[in-house]
């Protein structure tokens, strides 16, 4: 095929040509994991769409039911896939994703006789039907969404698989056109000119049944680089939920004792990858039925005290060499390592406790809307209290000094901006209840209104009330390591402070 | 900053409907929302805390706030104007142009804020003028494509006309070199923007 390349251990391509994800997803094979049958539309073929695919999307979906023994759109065992973008540089939050693509009502009947579950299979055609019509209008539709589609695009969601197929691939390849998606390349200097890649691969279910699942595992603790592996799980659910912090999710280490076969599996996969990245890792996985797959695969960049950690540990472990492990760490990144904490939380008036997500402390007053939190940023510190965040919260996040939410786990939406932005954060606070129309959150019995004073410590999770007193960050021993082995690579063990240090090792191993 | 050609027939409904969208705020705030001079703004407020509908919170920095009565109260004439100027269908209409441009106007704020360097995302430090000047033309185009939207709002409802030029203005300054104007002052382009935001949920009888 001249378009479309099949997934497998054996597929040549760059990312520029198969895209990042579907790139993670040939290594995944490589490395010998369980990885759902999938091909990819090339960035070519994306760029010459709706010329020249010709039968060739026929062909591949022909390639995926003859590798998963299913038949597209029924009868018999039904075959669904997912429909995804996947550019050579991921544009997060900007692109459509299509689920469970091929559930027409046939299929979806197949679907109900082949696992004996009804309920299931018509909640697989709800997600179906609900993520084909946010890629098709753009915009987030609940309710009556094929009502919706009929009358805004002159025409029915498909009840033919094929249809549905070439039309959510057009709808995957013009979200690349969208205006909000060629505003985030400009400002993020990114070419127009390539265009995306779109990955078809055959659905697992992390809701099939009691022993299904999802979730995100991250070979080392992104927010401390302790070994791992950390992430969050959830038990009978889709991944989608576990990404966008809306359904609770449970750590990750619950998933040992409930489904121990798929957890030494993944201890495995993490393992292999790390070995293959010499680097920290995530996945996002789902488990049908007791068995493991792979979905997504990523290095991960971490920041602060945690990229130290990992630094050293990695030469420790012999991953990597001592000046390496040096190199990997720039002196900017130092800023971030000597953490506060609460110095004695037990004499704090504590308002809740959840799941410290980065660590720091905040101290700020409530605001419960991200358009508050911006204006009362204005003239105070402030700490955003959501149930969950979303993009459209992301100016308040960037506002706020610290965030908590009541919803979502360390691999939440709210946990990645907050890590990212160098911002204390406590996530998972269950109990709370934030009431943006009221302007209260509650927990504990206890009810704060917009502008109450908290402080958090995003290392243990805690939110007290008022200002009890923070200790400066305590002495690090990875970071001491790290800066003894610039010290001996820069030949020079005078007392500077720790980014002089780093620079002149960095300028040492940069001398040829 | 006064803009007499839209100025409103009723500034105490301005002034209430200042607080409505921009919540609790000092006297500067409600001149910069209402373009009222400052004893016209204050002698407003002063008469709508005399009828129970707004409170003043004295300190060092004093701010006024709806009460529950002025918020109703907000409410009610709000939904009387819209009525009045039989302007619901059409400040619905640029409500919904309105939405599509609002994640476009978060991400830029997002993309103002933060940048990825090295692959891991942090703050922008705004030392390097390329990109922030990158971002500011982007802030300029979609601009150009908010002012029909703000044009639509102002034929139908001309208080609504007070946006566009307070957004020009906050673009201009930041344009000129005034970074705050952005996102971070309380008269910054996203500030203003979610005021506009606030309205047209308040003026519709929206919830988020």
């Amino acid at each position: 095929m001249r378009w479309i390349r099949t997934l497998r251990a054996d597929t040549e391509g760059t990312a520029e040509t198969l895209g990042g994800k579907a790139l993670g997803l040939v290594l995944l094979h490589r490395l010998g994991l369980p990885v759902p049958a999938a091909f990819v539309l090339t960035t070519a073929a994306c760029r010459a769409f709706p010329r020249g695919l010709g039968g060739e999307l026929t062909e591949a979906v022909s390639w995926l039911e003859r590798e998963t023994g299913r038949t597209f759109g029924g009868p018999g065992r039904p075959l669904a896939v997912s429909v995804r973008s996947g550019a050579a540089v991921s544009m997060p939050g900007m692109m459509s994703t299509v689920l469970g693509l091929g559930l027409t009502t046939d299929a979806t009947a197949c679907l109900a006789d082949e696992t004996g579950d009804r309920r299931f299979a018509l909640d697989a055609r709800r997600r179906f039907l609900s993520s084909f019509a946010r890629a098709v209008l753009d915009t987030d539709a609940t309710g009556a969404v094929e009502d919706l589609v009929r009358q805004r695009c002159g025409r029915p969601i498909p009840d033919d698989a094929a249809r549905q197929l070439a039309w959510a691939v057009e709808a995957v390849l013009a979200s690349w056109d969208a205006p909000r998606a060629r505003t985030y390349r400009a400002v993020h200097d990114l070419p127009d000119g390539p265009g995306t890649a779109v990955i078809v691969q055959a659905m697992v279910y992390g809701n099939r049944d009691e022993r299904s699942g999802s979730g995100v595992a991250f070979s080392r603790d992104p927010t401390t680089g302790e070994p791992g592996p950390y992430g969050d799980v959830v038990f009978g659910r889709q991944g989608e939920d576990v990404v966008s912090g809306r359904s609770a999710t449970r750590p990750l280490r619950e998933l040992a004792a409930r489904e121990p076969a798929v957890w030494a599996r993944l201890l495995d996969a993490l393992r292999r990858i790390e070995g293959h990245y010499r680097d920290a890792c995530h996945v996002e996985f789902t488990f049908q039925s007791g068995e493991l797959w792979l979905l997504q695969v990523r290095p991960d960049r971490f920041t602060g005290g945690a990229a130290v950690r990992l630094a050293v540990e990695l030469a420790d472990e012999r991953v990597i060499d001592r000046r390496e492990a040096v190199l990997r760490i720039s002196p900017r990144q130092l800023l971030h390592v000597g953490t506060p904490r609460l110095a004695s939380p037990r004499d704090a008036d504590l308002f809740a406790r959840g799941v410290g997500a980065c660590p720091g402390v905040a101290v700020g007053r409530v605001a419960t809307t991200a358009e508050l939190a911006v204006r009362m940023a204005a003239e105070a510190p402030v700490v955003l209290v959501r149930p969950e965040t979303s993009p459209h919260d992301m100016h308040g996040l960037a506002a706020a000094t610290g965030i908590v939410t009541a919803r979502g786990g360390p691999a939440s939406h709210a946990a990645i901006v907050a890590r990212a932005l160098g911002k204390p954060a406590v996530v998972g606070v269950a109990g709370l209840a934030v009431d943006a129309g009221s302007g209260t959150v509650t927990a504990g019995g206890r009810t704060l209104a917009d502008g109450a004073l908290v402080t958090l410590d995003g290392t243990t999770g805690d939110v007290a009330l008022g200002t009890p007193r923070v200790t400066a960050g305590e002495t690090d021993a990875h970071l001491h390591q790290l800066l003894a082995w610039a010290d001996d690579i820069a030949e020079d063990h005078s007392e500077r402070a720790a980014p002089q240090r780093l620079e002149a090792a960095h300028a040492a191993l940069r001398r040829p | 900053m006064t803009s007499p050609e839209i100025r409103p027939t009723d500034p105490g409904l301005w002034v209430l409907h200042a607080l409505r969208c921009a919540g609790a705020s000092s006297l500067g705030r409600v001149r910069a929302f209402t373009g009222l001079d400052g004893p016209d703004a204050e002698s407003e407020l002063i008469d709508l805390g005399a009828a129970g509908l707004v409170t003043r919170t004295p300190g060092a920095m004093p701010f006024w706030a709806l009460t529950d009565a002025g918020r109703a109260a907000d409410a009610e004439r709000v939904t009387a104007e819209l009525d009045a100027a039989d302007a619901r269908r059409a400040v619905h209409a640029a409500f919904a142009r309105f939405l599509v441009l609002n994640p476009e106007l978060l991400d830029l704020c997002t993309a103002w804020q933060l940048r990825r360097v090295d692959g891991v995302m942090t703050a922008n430090d705004h030392g390097d003028p390329a990109y922030d000047s990158r971002v500011l033309r982007r802030f300029a185009d979609l601009d150009r494509r908010a002012v029909p939207v703000l044009a639509q709002l102002a034929a139908a409802l001309p208080r609504f006309g007070r946006y566009r030029h307070r957004l020009a203005e906050a673009l201009a300054r930041a344009a000129a070199g005034e970074p705050a104007y952005v996102t971070d002052s309380t008269v910054s382009y996203h500030t203003v923007w979610a005021e506009l935001h606030e309205d047209l949920l308040a003026t519709l009888g929206l919830r988020r």
